[in-house]
């Protein structure tokens, strides 16, 4: 984990997580979608189809786990308990660092609501 | 301050009082108008955005009237579909949307510790257009020409000539116009919240209401323009037969439904969230402590923007698309409620950890909350597919929708206007009123919508002018309609609380409700926003930072003065709110108004199908806002730095990132990105929906595609060029390339025109040369607004105005041909190589 | 016995409806489910609401308890610990089994793996503001109607739902849930009704000037009474008084509407062959008389606006009633 520095200085590394989300649900959506409308396209079953969605939730879940880390980290590894209000640097960093571990679980948990359809849905009916 | 100083330092102060007081002073008389303080603009939004609401309120009192009894015949059918059309879109687009971009343009520069909004005239120009706009489309009814498909307005209903008359061009050009002002109030938003707080505001110490509006403001960045891409496909339709709806030939109404409903849901929140905001600032007030978990309360504004936008999908539950898709959407939905439970669980802990004094703001807050949480549930239901196959489209989802907008957004509004009524005059409003206006409108409320679940589950639909007699609905209906007149009883307790004449109250205390957060520092009297502007050291600073108040009066703080006659700001970091440097903003003006009203013009004249009219305003408004950007930006001070107090000095001019209007360039083109995205959306849909989405149709040229490209991509690394050269002092050069990027520009437009138009494309007669043209159309249009800003640098060049230190222009202008250059490669690849590629 | 059903079924209707409102209330409603799709949506309903109501209690219950009675000032930490219990715990969990138990629904409530599992096919197309409709035997020639969906009890019928102009949305409250009926696509329904009865279905989403006035009569009959009567719908009928039937072509009313067995073969209106036999008349808003007839034609936008129907009320008002009594007796 040394190749991401711990000093990241930017506002971006809030959302990760939410992006991470937003990438796994496009990817789980657009890919049904199209397979459902263009089955002879790709040419496989919609077991593939919920691999593939399987595959994406365990990458989009470990890089999740990897954002709320460095998030954990940022935190100080929760030594310091919130409000997180102090005018300083540091208390800007460690709420930075909480805020984005909460996203991450946020995200944790709605990344797996979004791979439930594969389980229970098992063609393309309408 | 040296010591000979101090004995006139009274007289100092004063003349220093005085200078401000006069740069920031409103122009008397009828020239009032043409103020762009914050105040006002956020004073006239707000009553506006009221007035618009009384208007849909009264619509939806007769619809209750004409809901009373079954059979009834008060209203004709034609004139219920008008109103219930009117009553959502204005509802929606007139008053949920910018009655929260008129309390954050009034609030925010206060809450901030900031003088102003950092592009005041912009925000003057938002609420002229959205005037303007909103008095057009509301007064159609009066003509009996009011939009009347619903205010989703589904095709084919609403695009064929057939089916529906002005009444969809009025919607559509109207409120294209009204999403125009949004985006400006975005863009002023972000800006404002990002770079605009007061010296040593940390990203920590925020107001919670700062971080709710900066995530509403990034969620229109991307929610707005896919309706305006939208918008841009249906008017095609209407006005020049491009057949994007029209099954007939390949079009498809379920496009629409997409695009509509992207914009549609995070709509919701997008209402939603600033009211919440309101509730985040009111409560720690009343509860007489900071908030309780101020960082979840970030994680809940922010997840609950980025998960919005997995929802739209289940406004279409009903269209028959695969199972599997509606899933996701189900998912996402149920996933949007933990968010949403965290922010209620904020309120409450923050109640259980302090004392709670109760006043009418509360009394409103706690009322919204107990319906808002019926509201929530009820949506828990209905994201289910399952239970939305039978709810969905019926009165139940009225029911849920108003439990979830009066409860979540209007009852918080009210709690707000209690609230910050003292900023506005001084002055509280009544509590006894206050009181009774909240039991008549929570009562009314809860008799109007609650039986309209029951109404819904018996399977009454939404939208019926009427209905018969012996299905039962009868006496819910009648139920519902009495509730609604206790709570329009309720609403106008509220308007008369506000209206009625209070010049012989003495006028109110200083901060009344004690609260901590710097608006409560600004004075209703002052034009200012603050005497000088703070150096912030907590949450809540009025409670921690002892005196501050009298310090920031007595102008101990920065930029206490206006000796120069300029309207000035801090610009500060956005992470820890360092200073970076001074912003001068534009003051008093009549061109946002000329502006806006020619763009309005334009816009209604289009219409009517005038088309001279239309070029001849679009015309004048293009020229006012050449005026306006020449006059109003980029101004080269008369001095490098200056002191702005506290033994500071800082840069007068600033370029690139560290510059406002690099950074409004920047999110304007995010916003206009998503437009584009939306359109290469609607591509790849019509691939999926058809076995040959071409049609058999001869696809663009692949050669000119690529030359195209290739072409813009030249002219791109040639302005990238002008900029560095520039910045050497090689002013020569960089005209040079200005001009060789500029016939590169002309050279690529044209080998784009000729990609779609040398197979002869014809947009009229299938969908897939349709949207090809309208890719094209849109990058080219794109680069002739570059063409424009390249010789408006040329000509910043040559009247001074531009030169190698001073190079905010030119350097924002590369930030936009940035993003052209992505649009053209996307859009020549795309329609070039694609359809060989399947 | 169909007919003797259908007659039986429409005096039921127009008693209960002058009677009041309380005996046909569940004609639309989606809390009296008689299908299989429908039970199982309300199942999930009720518990939802059971669920909704206690978690609704607890929250407002909280927030007036903080409100009016907390004195005791909470310790921060405490404090959130509430936030994270109430605000993510407890409803990642409720919500996750929630989810769970709507998704495992979800395949059995719209079941065709394969077009030909059901014996029936429906084809119902969508119009301002009526309804076509062609019942598709698995054997037998395709029966044309309108405005009248029959069902047999207990066996799964497969709807095919097409829109003729814009969008409608078709829909059976007791039954199931509903479908759009979109231009240029076709979407599929399936219902399984399980108990007999006549049930009102609207159309479910806004289509015009009288969206509100668009519905049709669902019926649901014994699988045998189901033959019988669609075998007789097959045969044309027989109009009460040949004059009715001259003065129907005379006037030219065969232009748009097409009545079995005579030159009255016009599409654009709804098809006529056995009007007499059905339960309403004007897509769903009329009883069945020959009174509500002769008016619709006389002013059918009085009844309807926006129909595209001309009035007749030029016409000597016998001609009008000789009309109306022979399309009545076409049963």
């Amino acid at each position: 984990m040394r190749l991401i520095p711990t000093e990241i200085e930017t506002l971006w590394t809030l959302f990760t997580a939410p992006v991470v989300w937003v990438a796994h649900f496009l990817v789980c959506y657009i890919g049904a979608a199209v397979y459902c409308a263009k089955p002879e396209l790709v040419g496989l079953s919609f077991s593939a189809v919920r691999a593939g969605i399987a595959a994406a939730t365990v990458i989009a879940l470990s890089l999740i786990a990897l954002s709320a880390w460095l998030a954990w980290r940022q935190w100080g590894f929760g030594t310091d308990d919130p409000p997180h209000d102090n005018p300083t640097r540091r208390d800007r960093t460690l709420f930075q660092g909480f805020a984005t571990l909460l996203l991450s679980g946020l995200s944790f948990i709605a990344v797996i609501f979004t791979a439930m359809p594969a389980l229970f849905l098992t063609e393309c009916i309408r | 301050m040296s010591a000979a100083m101090k004995e006139g330092s009274r007289e100092e102060y004063r003349a220093q009082e005085e200078r401000l007081r006069a740069v920031w002073a409103n122009p008397a008389g009828w020239r009032y108008w043409t103020s762009v303080n914050n105040f006002q603009i956020g004073l006239w939004y707000g009553s506006a955005a009221f007035a618009f609401m009384l208007f849909a309120g009264a619509l939806a009192l007769l619809m209750r009237l004409q809901l009373a009894v079954p059979d009834n015949d008060f209203v004709s059918a034609d004139f219920f579909n008008q109103a219930f059309t009117l009553h959502g879109t204005v509802m929606m687009f007139l008053f949920a949307v910018p009655i929260f971009e008129a309390v954050a343009i009034f609030l925010l520069p206060a809450m901030l510790g900031a003088r102003e909004m950092p592009f005041p005239r912009l925000g003057a120009f938002s609420f002229w257009s959205f005037f303007l706009g909103g008095i057009f489309v509301c007064g159609s009814i009066f003509f009996n020409a009011a939009p009347s498909a619903g205010w989703f307005m589904y095709p084919p209903l609403a695009t064929d000539k057939e089916f529906s008359g002005i009444g969809a061009d009025i919607w559509l050009l109207g409120l294209s116009f009204i999403e125009v002002a949004s985006i400006a109030a975005a863009v002023e938003l972000i800006v404002g919240i990002m770079k605009c707080r007061a010296p040593g505001m940390r990203i920590n110490l925020m107001p919670l209401f700062a971080w709710y509006l900066l995530i509403v403001a990034g969620m229109i960045l991307f929610a707005f323009p896919p309706l305006i891409a939208g918008d841009l496909l249906f008017e095609m339709e209407r006005m020049f037969d491009w057949p994007f709806f029209d099954v007939a030939r390949g079009g498809d109404p379920l496009l629409w439904q997409h695009l509509f409903w992207i914009f549609g849901h995070p709509e919701v929140y997008i209402i939603f969230l600033p009211a919440i905001a309101l509730m985040a600032m009111i409560v720690p007030t009343f509860s007489q402590r900071p908030i309780v978990g101020y960082s979840w309360i970030v994680l809940a504004a922010v997840g609950t923007g980025f998960l919005s936008f997995g929802l739209w999908v289940h406004h279409m539950f009903a269209t028959g698309l695969p199972q599997i898709s509606l899933a996701f959407f189900s998912a996402a939905s149920e996933a949007v409620a933990i968010p949403t439970g965290v922010q209620i669980f904020v309120f409450i802990a923050t109640m259980l950890a302090g004392r709670v004094i109760l006043s009418t703001p509360m009394l409103f807050g706690a009322g919204g909350l107990a319906i808002f949480v019926i509201g929530g549930l009820t949506g828990v239901m209905v994201a289910l597919a399952p239970f939305d196959w039978q709810a969905h489209d019926t009165y139940f989802v009225v029911a849920h929708l108003h439990y979830v907008l009066i409860g979540g957004m209007l009852f918080p509004v009210v709690a707000g206007l209690y609230y910050y009524y003292p900023l506005i005059d001084a002055k509280k409003l009544s509590d006894r009123l206050g009181g009774l206006a909240f039991w008549l409108m929570f009562c009314g409320f809860n008799i109007a919508f609650f039986p309209m679940h029951l109404s819904g589950l018996r399977g009454m639909p939404r939208r019926v002018f009427t209905y018969p007699a012996e299905i039962g609905w009868n006496w819910l209906n009648l139920i519902s309609t009495a509730g609604a007149f206790i709570f329009a009883a309720g609403v106008l307790v509220v308007v008369f609380d506000v209206l009625r004449p209070k010049h012989r109250e003495p006028r109110g205390e200083f901060n009344p409700w004690n609260a901590g957060t710097l608006e409560w520092i600004s004075e209703p009297e002052e034009n200012w926003g603050v005497r000088s502007i703070p150096i912030v050291r907590s949450r809540y600073p009025l409670w921690d930072q002892k005196d501050l108040a009298r310090k920031v009066n007595e102008g101990r703080y920065y930029l206490p003065d206006a000796e120069e006659g300029w309207r000035e700001g801090l610009v500060t970091s956005v992470l820890d709110a360092e200073p970076i440097h001074v912003l001068r903003v534009g003051g008093t003006s009549h061109v946002t108004i000329v502006s806006a009203l020619s763009l309005g013009g334009a816009f209604i004249a289009l219409t009517f199908h005038w088309w001279i009219a239309t070029a001849l305003a679009a015309i004048i408004c293009f020229c006012a806002v050449v005026y306006w950007l020449w006059t109003g930006t980029g101004e080269i001070p008369e001095k490098p730095e200056k002191d702005v107090g506290l033994g500071l000095s800082l840069p007068l001019y600033a370029s690139g990132p560290d510059s406002v209007g690099w950074w409004a360039m920047f999110i304007t083109m995010v916003g206009d990105g998503t437009a584009f995205a939306s359109l290469v959306f609607g591509y790849f849909f019509y691939w999926t929906i058809h076995a040959d989405f071409t049609a058999g149709i001869a696809g663009p040229d692949a050669i000119w595609s690529l030359v195209a490209a290739t072409l813009f991509a030249a002219a791109w690394g040639l302005m990238v060029a002008a900029r560095t050269v520039n910045r050497r002092g090689a002013t020569a050069i960089m005209r040079g390339l200005l001009v060789l990027s500029l016939l590169t520009t002309v050279a690529a437009s044209a080998a784009g025109l000729a990609a779609p138009s040398s197979p002869g494309m014809d947009p009229t007669r299938h969908v897939y040369p349709a949207i090809v043209w309208t890719l094209v159309i849109w990058v080219l249009a794109h680069a002739a607004l570059g063409t424009v800003m390249q010789t408006y640098c040329l000509a910043r060049s040559l009247a001074g105005r531009l030169t190698p230190k001073h190079d905010m222009d030119l350097s924002n202008v590369v930030l936009y041909w940035h993003f052209l250059l992505v649009t053209a490669v996307i859009t020549f690849a795309t329609i070039g190589l694609f359809p060989a590629a399947m | 016995m169909g007919q003797y059903f259908s007659l039986s079924a429409a005096s039921l209707l127009l008693a209960s409806g002058s009677a009041g409102a309380q005996s046909v209330a569940s004609t639309q409603s989606v809390l009296e489910p008689a299908g299989a799709e429908a039970q199982q949506i309300a199942i999930l309903f009720w518990v939802m609401l059971s669920g909704g109501a206690l978690i609704w209690l607890g929250v407002v219950g909280l927030l007036l308890h903080s409100a009016l009675f907390n004195r005791r000032r909470l310790a921060e930490k405490s404090a959130s610990r509430i936030i994270f219990w109430g605000g993510v715990v407890f409803p990642s969990v409720t919500l996750s089994a929630l989810l769970a138990y709507a998704l495992w629904l979800m395949p059995g409530l719209r079941p065709f793996a394969q077009a030909s599992a059901a014996g029936l096919r429906i084809e119902v197309t969508g119009r301002q503001f009526w309804w076509e409709v062609v019942y598709r035997p698995a054997q037998g020639p395709p029966v044309a109607s309108a405005n009248e969906v029959r069902l047999p009890v207990g066996e799964r019928v497969e709807l095919t739902l097409k829109s003729a102009d814009v969008i409608h949305s078709f829909w059976i409250p007791p039954l199931g849930g509903k479908m759009d009926m979109i231009p240029g696509r076709t979407n599929r329904l399936s219902l399984m009704a399980t108990k007999a009865g006549i049930f009102r279905g609207p159309c479910a989403e806004y289509c015009g000037t009288s969206h509100a006035l668009m519905a049709f009569s669902a019926v649901a009959i014994e699988p045998e009474a189901f033959r019988s009567w669609l075998a007789a719908q097959a045969i044309p009928a027989e109009g009460a008084g040949a004059s009715g039937g001259a003065l129907f072509l005379r006037h030219g009313c065969g232009s748009c509407h097409f009545v079995a067995g005579t030159d009255a073969r016009g599409l654009i209106g709804p098809d006529l062959s056995h009007l007499g036999s059905r339960v309403t008349v004007g897509a769903g808003i009329l009883p069945n008389t020959e009174d509500a007839v002769a008016r619709f034609i006389a002013r059918p936008e009085l009844i309807k606006p926006g129909s595209r129907m001309p009035a007749f009320d030029m016409l000597p008002p016998d001609d009008i009633r000789a009309i109306a009594a022979w399309l009545k007796g076409l049963q």
